[in-house]
């Protein structure tokens, strides 16, 4: 919200002000005023100096034109600028003799960007330049002529050597201020007026809003039919006869101009300078255009079209609220006017409307149309049923003092009830407890009736009056702010840590943080890099991990940025493979990273309940060093600590090479999958074919039971050592030999390792492995012949069942 | 004889000065020691000695043999040990050559912000607690204090899945979840990634959040800042200040913004406070007695505090990263920075 000072000075007395703050200048004033606003609560965000490219530009009356001696197209301008003439070298060709034209002076720095300097131009001295109005940063709806392809030649009579800014009213600072949701009544001039009196404890300038009306009554030119109180509370209406349309003075312009708003005629300009100035949005339309002399607010009908005034149609609904004339809508109510009633330059007739609508109802139509206006803009904040009265007499004020029209007698006022202040009890002692700091009554009555809120005190109760427009304040921690952010928020900054007053509560971590925790220090360890990436993922993430399968899984947001980021991810690998070619393209080739977060589920589709999320670790490595058995590794190393038989399977998972990949399984459970990633799939992700990757599902393992162990004597008879190496078909596996020794070696069995795989020409496409088996007893040193018993065994039964042979 | 003995005897004595290797002690055991060395000769030649003198001479003899002998066994201990020093050096690898598997990965930078800040917070009672990123708007907003169509909707761009489902935009989702399932007291933060659809150079439509709540009889706003105090002076140090200023959040009411002294200049004032001493760092408040009504919390007992972090930004603060997006792109060459 732009809040222009000059504005302001109409509210509050901004030399008192001044002269408390010890400050001079306009540009101090607003250091202090913003800072004292952000203590309160609004944010100011910038402070605007309006007359920042204008410094050093005055008005110049040109006195004498010549051509310049050594140069075709530029011309020697003898200029009187006040107190002085001075020599300016132009090339423009609308300047004559008599016109008054701003003159940029030496140290000038304009809009565009250039800064003046005297300079000789082919031999003369040039004192400065004339300006165009784009050179001055302004625009032809704020000053006729700032358009043209030349120099801009004032029309008023500017005295010579007076200050542009000056001249044009634009010696002004304004205060960008961020207005939270629970103040709309702050969106305004007066608003920020208010609490600028409430903080300097002073009382805000009464305007004069009195106008003077002809004898016709205002049922002469319309009537107001409000069916639909509960999207428009009230609706006033009011009309203005014999209305010249043209520019607005120069004050309003100026005003509108600095807070970005562009003037355009007398009466449009009157409903946004009071919409700035009070808050409260105003609509005119030409009365010659309303058919019947009739206004009615309802519900649009099925069908129905309107075409607006930023140029396109939309269809209506029932759910939007218009105003109409007898026969059609003329405007999206509170949003946009129509083109077929607003006001033209052949307008002879106004009727003003002064109306609130309700804001949720705004807000809904202005999204679905994509149209925000200030009217809108301002409706959707809320809007209290108060404020229409003031704004129409601000309205029709400024009618009567520009005398740009008759105004009727009388204001047609349709509403459902009326606006009054509401009574709000509160407890001292309640403000007290919430603030923690006790804050003394005199005080606190003398902050809630300097912000206009009615005080009386009875004992620990108070009993507030509260405004109409303070529609945020309820309740006791409504009050306790209004107290604190008046009082200041630094009386925390010198309490003493008292006792702490909160129960006594152990702290804990999440369980599913505290495991990936855990299992992070591990890849830690292992030298994996953490990496952070979006859950949203493109919308063929899936497809491109192979997952087609899960398509009816993805949770896709409606609204995305873009489809790149338009779904929720079914699994990480689709982040760790974008991440990997991400670093491959910048020749980061060694990459071994991982990532804990979830992953998206869809229970139905289209979606009806939430989907199921997922805690997953991924990890994924492009290092020569790694393959499958490291990745085997990890993973085991993770899984170790629970007592649970685990499987493997090779994985079904899409994205991984269907041969050398695992599913491990805790009884049914899924509880991890690793393998090297489907070359199909590192094509897709354009990254090479030699990366392997792994995912634990956390959720599933922490259902699994923990291993308790009960410590074992040691036995005290030596434990005895055999290798043995046996020549297979390469179809048998290791785990299959090994579970045979286990069975075969029985209750002996220590230690089994499998310590060499061997494969050579010479074993004609045999593998041999080799185990190193321990045995050991309780009872007794093992005897030669209860080994060999066991080894040749192993030996039988490994020919019979796997035709494995010793080698 | 006698002399002739004494003189084997010096003769060993000055040899044995010059042997400076194994071979050469060799040569000196074979010479004097060995089967047929000097010393063995004597001890034949005692046949042609006297009766009466064999003793003495033999005892001489064997004398200058025992001296032989340590002489040999003291000067080959000292000789194996040059020699294996000798050997050691020649065994002496380049002790820079790169180190086998012992590059170690890192935490993410806000994992380790979340790390410091769930530790210190579990250390001051805190329990953590986690919820569904996809949200239903119930629990993201309207039980919050934010119906449909409300303007405080404009605060959050917000993603969504249906007109009832969000990603959530804030963690304050997982404090009303608790406190529809528990009583008071409560005392829980909540971390996990936050979507919002308003991206910039400094928002990123996925981003972090750790969020407090603490509910419980008599909680003021000198409570939340006790607990903020002690929780930022663990994460920056004991010597950081807090102050409050105004702000709005729908679901507290007194709503501050928390402002910390900067913790690189010590308030003195430098580029990352913008010289003002001050960093903004989160949001905070007294929870709205509607919240907590809405939750099934009587607001007459209880009242509570909530406090809200941007994760994202506490670890650009406190890892000096200078953009935003290096904590998203993931490049192995800043992530390497990171130990």
């Amino acid at each position: 919200m732009k809040i222009s000072l000059n504005w302001l000075n109409d509210f509050v007395d901004l030399k008192e002000i001044s002269k408390k703050e010890n400050v001079s200048s306009k540009q101090e004033l607003a250091n202090v005023l913003a800072d004292r606003l952000t203590g309160v609560g609004f944010e100011v965000e910038e402070i605007l100096d309006c007359s920042k490219h204008l410094k050093n530009v005055v008005v110049g009356k040109i006195l004498k034109i010549e051509k310049h001696k050594d140069a075709e197209r530029l011309f020697v301008c003898k200029v009187n600028i006040g107190n002085r003439d001075v020599q300016i070298i132009t090339s423009a060709t609308n300047v004559f003799e008599g016109a008054l034209v701003p003159v940029a002076l030496d140290g000038a720095d304009l809009a565009n960007g250039v800064k003046i300097k005297t300079s000789k131009i082919r031999g003369e001295l040039s004192e400065g330049m004339f300006c165009s109005g784009e050179e001055l940063g302004i625009s032809e709806g704020f000053y006729e002529g700032a358009s043209v392809n030349g120099i801009l030649i004032f029309k008023d009579d500017f005295g010579p050597g007076a200050k542009v800014e000056d001249v044009l009213l634009l010696d002004d600072v304004v205060l960008d201020v961020s207005i939270t949701p629970n103040r709309p009544d702050a969106m305004s001039v007066v608003g920020i007026a208010r609490e600028i009196c409430a903080i300097y404890r002073t009382k805000i300038l009464k305007q004069d809003l009195s106008y003077k009306t002809t004898k016709k009554s205002v049922g002469n030119f319309v009537s107001v039919d409000d069916r639909a109180f509960d999207l428009c509370p009230r609706y006033m209406a009011s009309a203005v006869e014999n209305v010249k349309i043209e520019r607005s003075p120069l004050f309003i312009r100026a005003r509108l101009f600095c807070c970005d708003v562009h003037p355009i005629n007398n009466i449009v300009d009157i409903t946004n300078y009071v919409l700035f100035e009070y808050g409260q949005p105003m609509h005119a339309f030409d009365a010659s255009l309303l058919e019947g002399k009739k206004i009615v607010v309802r519900r649009a009908e099925a069908g129905e079209e309107i075409s607006c005034l930023n140029g396109n149609t939309y269809k209506l609904s029932n759910s939007n609220l218009v105003i109409a004339d007898a026969k059609k809508p003329v405007v999206i109510a509170g949003v946009i006017g129509g083109l077929n009633s607003c006001i033209n330059d052949g307008t002879k007739t106004v009727i003003f409307e002064s109306a609130c609508f309700e804001r949720s109802s705004i807000r809904r139509t202005s999204r679905a149309f994509g149209v925000r206006t200030d009217s809108s803009a301002r409706f959707e904040k809320g809007v209290d049923t108060a404020s229409q009265e003031v704004g129409m007499k601000r309205a029709l004020s400024l009618i009567s003092k520009l005398g740009c029209g008759e105004i009727a007698e009388g204001i047609v006022d349709e509403r459902k009830e009326e606006a009054r202040e509401r009574e709000v009890v509160v407890s001292k002692n309640k403000i007290d407890s919430i603030l923690g700091v006790s804050v003394n009554q005199k005080d606190v009555k003398e902050i809630l009736e300097s912000l206009g809120i009615g005080c009386k005190i009875e004992g620990d109760t108070l009993i507030l009056n509260v405004p109409a427009f303070r529609l945020d304040i309820e309740n006791d921690n409504d009050v306790a702010e209004e107290v604190i952010r008046m009082y200041g928020y630094d009386i925390y900054d010198n309490c003493q840590k008292g006792e702490r007053k909160t129960s006594e509560t152990i702290g804990k971590y999440d369980p599913v943080l505290k495991l990936q925790r855990e299992i992070k220090g591990l890849l830690i360890d292992h030298g994996f890099y953490e990496i952070n990436s979006y859950s949203l993922v493109p919308l063929n993430a899936h497809e491109k991990l192979g997952l087609v399968n899960l398509s009816e899984e993805v949770v896709k947001v409606k609204n995305p940025f873009s489809d790149e980021l338009g779904a929720l991810r079914v699994s990480l690998c689709h982040n760790l493979l974008t991440n990997i070619n991400y670093n491959f393209n910048r020749n980061n080739k060694e990459i071994k990273i991982y990532e804990a977060g979830r992953t998206f589920h869809a229970k139905s589709n289209p979606i009806s309940e939430l989907p199921v999320e997922k805690d997953v670790l991924a990890f994924a490595s492009t290092c020569s060093s790694d393959d499958f058995f490291t990745f085997k590794g990890i993973v085991e190393n993770i899984v170790s600590k629970y007592d649970v038989s685990f499987s493997l399977k090779y994985s079904s998972a899409s994205f991984l090479h269907p041969g050398i990949s695992a599913d491990l399984f805790a009884g049914e459970k899924l509880v991890a999958r690793f393998g090297k990633i489907n070359p199909v799939v590192a094509k897709n992700y354009d990254v090479p074919e030699n990366i392997f990757y792994g995912e634990i599902f956390c959720n599933e393992i922490l259902t699994l039971p923990e291993k308790k162990f009960e410590v074992k004597k040691i036995s005290k008879f030596p434990a005895v050592e055999r290798d043995l190496a046996l020549v297979v078909d390469e179809a048998v596996t290791v785990g299959e030999l090994e579970n045979l020794i286990r069975q075969c070696s029985g209750k002996y069995l220590e230690e089994l390792c499998t310590f060499d795989i061997y494969r050579s020409k010479q074993l004609e496409g045999k593998k041999s492995i080799a185990f190193r088996i321990k045995l050991i007893s309780d009872e007794k040193t093992l005897s030669e012949e209860d080994i060999s018993k066991i080894i040749n065994k192993i030996l039988k039964r490994a020919e019979e069942n796997f035709g494995a042979k010793l080698r | 004889m006698k002399e002739k003995i004494l003189e084997i005897k010096k003769s060993a004595e000055e040899e044995i000065k010059n042997v400076s290797s194994l071979e050469e002690l060799n040569n000196f055991r074979v010479k004097y020691a060995g089967k047929s060395g000097l010393l063995t000769e004597v001890m034949r030649g005692m046949r042609d000695v006297p009766k009466e003198e064999r003793p003495a001479l033999g005892a001489l003899v064997n004398e200058v043999r025992t001296f032989v002998e340590g002489e040999i066994e003291s000067l080959e201990k000292k000789l194996s040990l040059e020699k294996l020093n000798e050997k050691l050096k020649g065994e002496k690898i380049d002790i820079t050559e790169p180190s086998k598997n012992s590059e170690r990965g890192i935490f993410h930078p806000i994992q380790r912000t979340f790390n410091k800040l769930l530790d210190a917070c579990v250390a001051m009672g805190f329990e953590v607690v986690t919820g569904p990123e996809v949200e239903l708007d119930k629990y993201n907003f309207e039980l919050l204090n934010v119906p449909k169509d409300h303007p405080a909707r404009d605060m959050q761009d917000t993603f969504y899945v249906t007109d009832d489902i969000v990603l959530r935009t804030q963690t304050s989702s997982v404090q009303v979840r608790t406190m529809e399932n528990r009583k008071p007291p409560i005392k829980i933060v909540s971390p996990g990634k936050t979507y919002r659809s308003d991206s910039d150079a400094t928002h990123s439509p996925v981003f972090h959040q750790l969020e407090g709540l603490v509910v419980d009889k008599d909680i003021s706003l000198l409570d939340l800042k006790n607990i903020l105090t002690d929780l930022l002076q663990i994460l920056f140090g004991k010597e950081t200040k807090i102050r409050f200023r105004p702000s709005y959040f729908p679901f507290t009411e007194p709503s501050v913004e928390v402002d910390i002294s900067c913790p690189n200049c010590k308030g003195e004032g430098c580029y990352l406070c913008k010289k003002t001493g001050w960093m903004e760092l989160l949001g905070a408040g007294i929870v709205n007695p509607k919240v907590l009504e809405n939750c099934n919390i009587d607001p007459k007992i209880y009242s509570g505090f909530a406090f809200g972090f941007g994760v994202d930004r506490l670890t650009m603060v406190m890892d000096k990263i200078p953009h935003m997006r290096m904590l998203f792109e993931n490049d192995m060459r800043f992530l390497k920075q990171v130990k």
